[in-house]
């Protein structure tokens, strides 16, 4: 094991672990809120685990987690907006703590990996993790509410 | 080598898939069905199997809760047309 993967570890443990407890209980605002983060956590944990391993190629997962995790959420915002419209999810601090702990990341990974077409793969993973993050929690606080229809 | 990061995303795997099964309302299991999903492509990297990882986060982290959701829905519809027409 060397630093990356134990970062990794760390990430997986405390960050997705704790998102796994808050979607199996509590109210459901706080079950959207779990789900949204644990795509943006698991995200920074697979940056780091292709750093760790030495495998530039695992970049990959973590691009396709960080187009396809804010969709996921998207389709919790828009099927659930009834039930999330009398009780609105609010965990903006949370939101932004995971989004600047990815920034982190990011920058971290792209520190390493040096110039070249790999840096640029990982700042386009960046601005998709936390443009979409940042999307998909507004959507379920109720952000566009004015595009809610049928 | 990596021995406490395959036993953390083991932990993981099995917490949430027991929560899916012990969560009852449909549309609570999506979402933890969501989060299994993730979890289950973080477990496939860590042993070493990324094309796996990349299939099961496709149908995992979107698919599968998109028709989850679809469904439920779709079965609830009918039930509240029929209370408002009571």
């Amino acid at each position: 094991m060397n630093g990356w993967t134990v970062a990794a570890t760390a990430t997986l443990a405390a960050g997705v672990g704790a998102a796994a407890w808050g979607v199996a209980t509590g109210p459901l605002r706080r079950r959207v809120v779990a789900q949204n983060l644990s795509t943006s956590l698991a995200c920074p944990a697979l940056l780091l685990l292709s750093e760790g391993y030495d495998r530039p190629s695992y970049v990959d997962l973590a691009l396709l987690l960080a187009l396809l995790g804010p969709v996921g959420t998207l389709v919790f915002a828009r099927l659930l907006a009834e039930d999330l419209a009398a009780d609105p999810p609010r965990a903006w601090g949370l939101t932004y703590a995971v989004a600047g702990f990815g920034g982190v990341v990011v920058i971290a990974v792209c520190v390493a990996a040096g110039p070249g077409r790999a840096l640029v793969k990982l700042l386009v993973v960046g601005a998709l993790l936390i443009g979409g993050n940042l999307t998909a929690s507004r959507a379920l606080s109720g952000g566009f509410a004015g595009s809610r229809r049928g | 080598m990596d021995d406490p990061l395959i036993v953390v995303a083991l932990v993981l795997v099995a917490v949430s898939a027991t929560a899916a099964v012990a969560v009852r309302d449909p549309a609570r299991q999506a979402l933890v069905l969501a989060v299994l999903g993730t979890v289950l492509a973080v477990l496939f990297t860590v042993l070493q199997a990324p094309d796996v990882a990349l299939s099961q986060l496709a149908v995992g982290s979107a698919l599968t809760p998109l028709l989850i959701m679809l469904s439920v829905r779709k079965v609830r519809r009918p039930q509240r047309k029929k209370e408002a027409d009571r």
